[in-house]
């Protein structure tokens, strides 16, 4: 009903449309890029913690499965114990750090040998294996982002690290420290964040858990399947990362609310002679409401199609430019942004209507 | 003929402030079906007033009006809304197209609220309107590409499209030029005769105001009483062929 005047209303003035379909489409693009960024990065990193290969994950009192905020604070040789539990077959100690000169990322500090025992070994791609201190390992996302190669040098921790190999990506961080170097660069000389625990056979990983818990009480100690799925739902379950995606959303829900209120309420003044046209032709409030939010509602639909075409386009650049930015769109969260969109083209609609609607028709008419 | 509009002493005070203006005070008429009935009178004599109260746009604040058996007057606004849908077709001396929407669509969209949205009207009518009109090759323009009696027309076109009871037109040739005004007003009187329109016109213009079968003089918000009836109009012989 009225669908030609509701398109030929929004060609007639195309510059506004533009700008309305334009924010329309920045509080799509906001939650989706900031929900699809959070979630790559959360599913990406869960995704290295799988690729490692261990059964089990230990980490001291009061630690948080976000490796990122934990210092080190476990004694490395507390390994040696471990390894006397009957069933376990390999213990890795494993210091994290959180980089933050050039990007955010988390750094491993291992001991090659243990850490291979647990992993089966890196997939060099070139290079070697790191055997001076402040010679590094980095993964192939992280060398193509950084254009880095084997013989370049990175400033990390305050210090400058020679790349010494480039492995395949997947197996818990992107780069990978000595041991003993992270530990003297930080203070922490023989302690650790955390600890990788290979089970001899899959089918005892419930009693070893168990056993390591008796043997460490206090401490951390979860199946890595269990792990895993924590850091994966830290998106929903952590507070903090909700409170902020909430935040981006309420504040894009807002956005997408005045460009459709404005639009329409500019439109609604400007047209106020048509909508006495239309009452006079016999249109019921009913009509006139329906024709302004249609319209509101066709903004916003352009808006979102706009706004998920550009979150695909940046989402395709990022994986090409910027490999170790992963950007997870799904349908769902497309879903999500569509309903966000719709509310707020009905709640910044819905306004303007009614006062379009309840116009009085000789007055309507009589304007000039 | 039966009676398609009765007015019952109708009144209509508008308040300005405190202020109470009398525009209409008192008027009775009827209207027979197929009768083109002409109203003319000094400007603020309460013309274009008693038409937007006839076509159901205002409410009369006394009095009783009927419209093809149905009385608007104190009828709630929805109702009167579905009483001038389906029973009046406005024309006004501003046009009043939609800008936004080419002469079809301005068509289209009175037979959409005719219609509320569903089903198809009387295509045969449409056609036979348009080409009354002249207007088979201009449906495809915006108003702004017309000229002023090409809005008209496609105005009066769009007024008279669902065929409606009465045609209401507010001085439909006051922007016009001499030319364009003769060739609305004999679309007019073509309506009446092909169609028997019932139109109520107001207007300035004494020729205009002879086309029709009756002369209506208001002053001061009441219809002076010396109603000329279809024996006074010269032109009968043309209008009834």
């Amino acid at each position: 009903m009225a669908y030609s005047l509701v398109f030929s209303n929004i060609l007639f003035r195309p510059m506004r449309t533009l700008a309305t379909i334009l924010a329309i489409a920045l509080e799509v693009v906001l939650i989706l890029l900031v929900v699809g960024l959070t979630r790559g990065m959360v599913n990406e990193n869960a995704r290295r913690l799988q690729g490692i290969g261990a059964d089990i994950v230990t980490q001291p009192p009061g630690t948080s499965f976000f490796l990122a905020t934990n210092t080190s604070a476990m004694v490395e040789k507390i390994a040696d114990v471990l390894k006397t539990v009957e069933g376990v077959d390999a213990v890795a100690p494993v210091a994290v750090q959180l980089n933050t000169q050039g990007d955010l990322g988390l750094i491993y500090g291992i001991n090659l040998e243990s850490f291979n025992r647990i992993t089966n070994g890196f997939n060099f791609i070139s290079g070697r294996p790191f055997e001076k201190p402040y010679e590094i390992i980095i993964d192939d996302i992280q060398a193509t982002s950084k254009k880095l190669k084997v013989g370049d040098e990175i400033k990390m921790l305050n210090h400058a690290f020679r790349v010494s190999g480039i492995v395949e990506h997947g197996k818990g961080s992107r780069v990978f420290l000595p041991l003993k170097t992270i530990q003297e660069l930080t203070g922490t000389p023989g302690k650790v964040s955390l600890m990788y625990i290979k089970c001899a056979s899959p089918d005892q990983i419930p009693q070893v858990t168990e056993k390591l818990k008796q043997k460490l009480p206090g401490y951390t100690v979860l199946p890595m399947a269990e792990f895993v799925s924590q850091v994966s739902s830290a998106s929903t379950n952590l507070a903090a990362l909700r409170y902020f995606l909430n935040t981006v959303i309420f504040i894009s829900t807002i956005v997408g609310f005045f460009a459709i209120f404005l639009a329409m309420y500019t439109a609604i003044a400007e047209r106020t002679r048509d909508i006495g046209i239309l009452k006079s032709l016999g249109a019921s409030k009913r009509f006139v409401l329906s024709v302004f939010m249609k319209e509101a509602f066709l903004l916003s639909g352009l808006g979102l199609l706009l706004g998920i075409a550009f979150s695909l386009l940046t989402q395709m650049i990022l994986r090409q430019v910027l490999p170790n930015m992963q950007v997870e769109l799904d349908a769902d969260w497309m879903l999500k942004a569509a309903l966000i969109a719709f509310l707020s083209a009905g709640l910044g609609g819905i306004y303007p209507a009614l006062r379009a609607a309840g116009k009085d028709a000789i007055d309507a008419l009589a304007y000039e | 003929m039966k009676n398609i509009l009765e007015a019952i002493d109708v009144k209509k005070i508008y308040r300005v402030g405190k202020i109470e203006v009398p525009a209409l005070r008192g008027v009775s008429l009827k209207m027979r079906e197929g009768e083109f009935i002409s109203i003319m009178g000094p400007s603020g004599c309460g013309k274009s007033t008693l038409l937007h109260v006839l076509g159901g746009l205002t409410q009369p604040s006394e009095g009783k009006i009927i419209i093809a058996g149905e009385e608007i007057s104190s009828a709630k606004d929805g109702v009167r809304t579905e009483i001038r849908r389906r029973n009046i077709g406005f024309v006004f001396q501003r046009y009043n197209l939609l800008p936004t929407l080419s002469a079809a669509g301005n068509l289209e969209i009175a037979r959409e609220i005719y219609g509320n949205g569903k089903g198809k009207q009387d295509e045969s009518h449409i056609h036979e309107v348009l080409n009354l009109l002249g207007l088979k090759n201009k449906v495809k323009h915006k108003p702004s590409e017309l000229s002023g009696g090409e809005q008209q027309r496609v105005a009066i076109a769009r007024a008279v499209i669902n065929k409606p009871a009465i045609l209401l037109a507010d001085e439909p040739t006051g922007n016009l030029d001499s030319e364009n005004s003769e060739i609305v007003l004999s679309m007019l009187q073509e309506l009446n005769r092909k169609f028997s329109q019932s139109i109520i016109m107001i207007t300035h213009n004494p020729e205009a105001a002879a086309m029709a079968n009756r002369l209506i003089e208001m002053r001061d918000g009441k219809i002076v009483p010396q109603d000329h009836d279809v024996s006074w109009n010269p032109k009968e012989d043309e209008i009834y062929i």
